[in-house]
């Protein structure tokens, strides 16, 4: 076929398409939805212990802001990846905060308050930080996939690493929100175990799932 | 053995960007930067519906498209096919574009993605193949002169004329005019999933119809 007339085509299917939002409006419509788990969680299960007094604590503050902020501007990254003709230094976008976030976990495993050894684990408190981190991570990964597909992510990877990265880092800190974990070791498995676990996870059934969306355009 | 552009194809394209700016249609002296925001304009309209500004940037980025593609196949069929496939995804994808972003690497992106899988396809297709040396052209002068040869095209002609309608057609047109799918779906007015299913019931029901063939002979 000639391509003038693929052209005559392609024009007579020119039906008006609904634009995708900027990565920052589609980023900040995700974070609805982990506002409202947190709300939900909030009211079912009430905040952690001595809420409070946390807050008062600069390194616990400086461990929630950092991931809170390490969800956003991952999503912003993955949404900005989705997009052709983008960057892929976008990925870098989220790294300074995750940095930050991982040095304020370090840190707060080395100082005395936080117990690392035998009988730091505790079963009970595993189990509802798992549902937690559960009822967080699933919802968010579903929404946030059902969102990139929207888009047409040139680099599947790139997308659902930092896809991954948002759910993870509001999944963990949910699971510090909700969960009393500065006096064990958990602080460290919950926080990066379950981002390592979801980053995991969604790299792998993300990423098939991103490229046969991208397949399913090449005609 | 393998093309040598074919061995590393992000590395051919890589250079793409780097041909010349696109050249309207129009002939006037618009420059570059002009023309990309000309174009963006376009798809901004295009996105509301507007059939008339579609149809001009979907003309206008063709030579461009068709010279990005030339940076990277020689053959003219394999440039028109990607040319073609880029305008299909173009199309698909465009309401992601933003107009208020650049649309040059918005474009150069897919065309880039288009160039890239049609030369990993050459290049998975070319490895499946077996070069032919003077045996197998000797064999295969002799067999296709045999008398029986024109024997068997008559009865695959045959039954292929036996095949319901639907059959014959996705037949005739994917395996005889070895026209692409998206083609044959322009062709047919069928869809693509409907041409698969077709062929497969096709050769299934030629298998069939040979084999009885074959029994009735013996």
């Amino acid at each position: 076929m000639k391509t003038s007339d693929f052209i005559e085509l392609l024009v007579a299917d020119a039906r008006p398409v609904r634009r995708l939002p900027r990565p920052l409006v589609r980023a900040l419509l995700w974070m609805l939805l982990p506002a409202f788990v947190f709300g939900v969680l909030a009211l079912s299960h009430g905040v952690r212990p001595r809420f409070e007094q946390q807050l008062a604590d600069p390194g616990y503050l400086l461990g929630l802001a950092s991931s809170l902020l390490t969800g956003l501007l991952a999503a912003v990254a993955s949404f900005r990846l989705d997009i052709p003709g983008a960057s892929r230094r976008w990925a870098l976008l989220p790294v300074p905060t995750l940095l930050v976030w991982i040095a304020s976990i370090g840190h707060g495993c080395l100082t005395p308050w936080v117990p690392i050894g035998p009988g730091a684990m505790r079963i009970d408190e595993a189990a509802r930080c798992f549902a937690t981190a559960l009822l967080t991570s699933v919802p968010l990964s579903v929404a946030m996939f059902a969102m990139l597909r929207r888009g047409w992510p040139l680099s599947p990877t790139a997308v659902t690493f930092t896809g991954s990265l948002a759910v993870a880092a509001m999944s963990a800190a949910a699971v510090s929100v909700f969960h009393d974990l500065d006096a064990s070791a958990m602080v460290l498995v919950w926080n990066l175990g379950t981002a390592a676990c979801v980053v995991a996870i969604m790299s792998y059934f993300g990423r098939s799932l991103l490229a046969e969306k991208r397949s399913t355009y090449s005609g | 053995m393998i093309d040598a552009r074919l061995r590393k194809p992000e590395l051919r394209v890589v250079r793409v960007p780097d041909v010349d700016p696109p050249s309207p249609t129009t002939g006037d002296a618009a420059s570059p930067a002009l023309k990309e925001v000309d174009w963006a304009i376009l798809m901004a309209h295009a996105q509301a519906g507007d059939a008339a500004a579609y149809r001009r940037l979907l003309t206008e980025v063709t030579p461009y498209l068709r010279s990005l593609a030339a940076a990277a196949h020689q053959d003219p069929l394999d440039i028109e096919d990607t040319v073609q496939e880029t305008l299909l995804s173009v199309h698909s994808v465009r309401h992601t574009y933003d107009p208020a972003r650049p649309f040059g690497p918005w474009l150069v992106a897919i065309a880039q993605r288009r160039i890239v899988d049609r030369l990993r396809t050459q290049r998975k297709r070319k490895s499946n193949e077996t070069p032919i040396t003077d045996e197998h052209e000797a064999l295969a002068t002799h067999a296709a002169s045999g008398p029986e040869d024109g024997l068997d095209a008559q009865a695959v002609r045959d039954a292929i004329g036996r095949l319901p309608m639907g059959q014959r057609d996705a037949i005739r047109l994917l395996k005889l005019q070895e026209m692409s799918l998206r083609e044959a779906s322009t062709a047919t007015g069928l869809t693509v999933a409907a041409l698969k299913v077709a062929t497969h019931r096709g050769l299934r029901t030629l298998r069939r119809l040979m084999g009885q063939s074959g029994g009735e002979q013996r």
